[in-house]
């Protein structure tokens, strides 16, 4: 038999094999290496099915893909912020609670928030702070404070660290920051603050070296870079590199008095979803606090269920910026999603950021 | 039955590329969803059902100057990304359009295997590659440093797009070029050379002039995609590194505007249609004068 025969006969039986299986098959949509392979593989065997696993590297892309009439998934985990979009598009089936007993696991303070008030649609599944990392040993070397916006923002400091930071690629993060630099809320409705904010970052932006959303943990880790906005468990990963590769630095990572955003996100069920059965029996097996610990333990996520506490590596949980106090807690903002009209604004404002 | 053998083709072109065409022609005209998305097409009222559309995205486009910038902008990376393929391509596609039969394989292979990494994991290279503690910044940097200038960073830098653009879309120039040169008749520079012609002259007047069409054949192929490009200034572009691709892209994902996202791209189509045809125009013209 030749080659080309074999792989076009393999490839029959591949797609026949998943037929056979396609009675069992629960379809979840999540970012980006945001579970633990142990944790999928455990679920599969307990409810005797097969997960398929496709991910997004955005609420954006996901949204946009939703939109478009992508159907078939039985369970996303969006940001709150897109959560309400979804709300909104009557997107998301209002979940029965009977069929969720673990849901007493999720702390109080990530419960009933905004985006979905009696959490109708949606259970708390991990989260994210938006905050600055920075190299240790340079920026104290340099006498640059490092609990404030102002080092991303300050021309007098930036000027010690030109080409030296990168912030995210992202309108609604990087504009929050600016935001809260000036002292207003992320959310902040009014147009002359935006304004306000865009012209901060047009200022800091010719000491920066990139928008950048991904590769920061490579470049912070190699020291190719020296402060970086982004998000904690990105941190949390840079550090593990910088320490693995022997790197005579370390990386710290704090949130800004200021405050941050807290990006929570939650489990959800498209309302045509083809298997809810199963979907239910996988957040209900999420919000076992053994199961949830696992991904904190992974990537250093943060982790709204109590019970995980127990569970949890003591480095990480007793890392602030993952696991902020009470009082740190009350200085995190959730973004809220945009109406039409201030999307187009954001955006303008965003292209002219971007191109000058 | 002739009818029947140029059906395929026919049918090709108006389902991957009249009909996606005009979808985008129709909803570049559309009012955007709440949530993404088009809004419905029409209305239905008292009066009846009657069209709901704006020319508001095209309105945007030529009444706001950044987006004139912008498509600027875009056009002088293209350019300069053609050029320098076309530049490097040349003496590439001519030196194994001239070797002999068994090495020309091996080194059209050469041109072609980087081809068959990953596109992403090409640029990531180069970010590394480029990066500040990688030895060409370092040498260069040393060097500068030598004769008192201060020190640059070649990630994250127009440099770097240009670089990643022109790595990656060289293969497209080199292809159609060496298609092209490898047909010249050698009697003809024999010829040429026998009359007294110099090395000079028989490339400028016999080799370059039949080998416009290739030249203009590569040119399109990297000059259109370059003009569309989002990837690689992402990656590799700095605080002002972007073009209309990366814009484009934000209409259907940040900014949940479709309709004006689908105007751009009408507006990227058109120009790049004009600025191939006037290529095309000119470079007939110089034919036509050349011989």
């Amino acid at each position: 038999m030749s080659a080309p025969t074999k792989v076009i006969l393999l490839a029959m039986l591949a797609l026949f094999s998943c037929a056979a299986t396609a009675a069992d098959v629960l379809r979840i949509y999540n970012w980006n290496n945001y579970i633990a392979p142990e944790t999928l593989e455990r679920f599969e065997t307990e409810c005797k099915c097969r997960v398929s696993y496709d991910t997004y590297g955005s609420n954006e892309e996901l949204l946009a893909k939703i939109a478009a009439g992508a159907t078939g998934y039985d369970l996303l985990v969006p940001t709150g912020n897109a959560v309400e979009s979804l709300i909104k598009q009557h997107a998301l089936l209002p979940l029965d609670k009977r069929k969720l007993p673990n849901l007493g696991n999720i702390g109080a303070a990530y419960l009933d928030r905004f985006f979905d008030p009696g959490n109708v649609y949606s259970v708390p599944y991990a989260y994210t702070v938006t905050l600055i990392g920075y190299n240790e040993q340079k920026l104290h070397q340099l006498g640059i404070p490092t609990n404030t916006w102002a080092a991303i923002f300050e021309p007098r400091y930036l000027r010690k660290l030109k080409g030296r930071v990168t912030v995210l690629d992202d309108p609604r993060e990087l504009m929050a920051a600016a935001l809260l630099y000036l002292g207003y809320s992320v959310n902040d409705p009014n147009e002359t603050h935006w304004r306000e904010a865009a012209g901060v970052i047009m200022r800091a932006k010719k000491y920066w070296a990139a928008f950048n959303n991904t590769s920061y943990i490579r470049l912070i880790a190699a020291g190719d870079i020296w402060l970086a906005q982004g998000y904690s468990n990105d941190f949390f990963q840079a550090g593990l590199e910088a320490r693995k590769a022997g790197k005579n630095f370390t990386i710290g990572s704090v949130i800004p008095e200021q405050g941050a955003v807290l990006s929570l996100d939650s489990m959800v069920i498209p309302r045509h979803a083809p298997r809810p059965d199963l979907a239910y029996r996988f957040v209900n097996f999420m919000l076992a606090g053994s199961n949830s610990a696992e991904l904190t333990n992974l990537i250093g996520s943060g982790n709204p269920n109590v019970a995980a506490l127990p569970y949890i590596k003591p480095a990480i949980a007793a890392t602030a910026a993952i696991f902020p106090d009470r009082q740190t807690l009350a200085r995190l903002e959730q973004l809220r999603d945009l109406t039409r009209r201030q999307r187009q604004l954001l955006n303008r404002l965003w292209t002219e950021i971007k191109l000058y | 039955m002739r009818r029947l053998l140029v059906w395929p083709p026919q049918a090709y072109l108006i389902a991957f590329f009249l009909v996606p065409t005009l979808i985008m022609v129709a909803s570049s005209f559309a009012w955007p969803g709440e949530e993404g998305g088009l809004s419905s097409f029409w209305v239905r009222d008292a009066q009846g059902i009657h069209f709901d559309l704006t020319f508001d995205n095209y309105r945007d486009i030529f009444t706001s100057r950044l987006f004139l910038v912008l498509f600027a902008r875009s056009l002088g990376y293209a350019g300069l990304t053609t050029a320098s393929c076309l530049l490097a391509a040349y003496p590439l596609a001519l030196v194994i359009a001239r070797s002999a039969g068994k090495y020309r394989n091996l080194l059209l292979l050469m041109v072609i295997v980087p081809f068959w990494t990953n596109f992403l994991i090409r640029i990531y290279a180069l970010m590394i590659i480029l990066g500040p503690q990688a030895a060409l910044a370092r040498i260069l940097n040393a060097l500068l440093d030598w004769v008192g200038l201060t020190p640059v960073s070649l990630l994250f830098s127009p440099f770097a797009v240009l670089v990643g653009m022109v790595y990656i879309y060289l293969p497209f120039m080199v292809l159609p070029l060496y298609a092209n040169l490898e047909k010249h008749d050698p009697d003809l520079l024999d010829a040429a050379r026998d009359l007294g012609a110099g090395s000079w002259q028989r490339f400028w007047r016999i080799t370059f002039p039949l080998s416009l069409p290739g030249v203009m054949a590569g040119s399109a192929l990297v000059f259109i995609p370059a003009l569309g490009a989002f990837a690689v200034p992402d990656i590799l572009g700095g605080t002002r590194g972007i073009m209309i691709g990366n814009v484009i892209k934000m209409q259907f994902l940040e900014a949940r505007d479709w309709p004006f996202g689908s105007a751009l791209s009408i507006m990227l189509t058109l120009l790049a249609l004009v600025v191939t045809g006037l290529a095309a125009w000119l470079a007939r013209r110089k034919v036509g004068a050349g011989v």
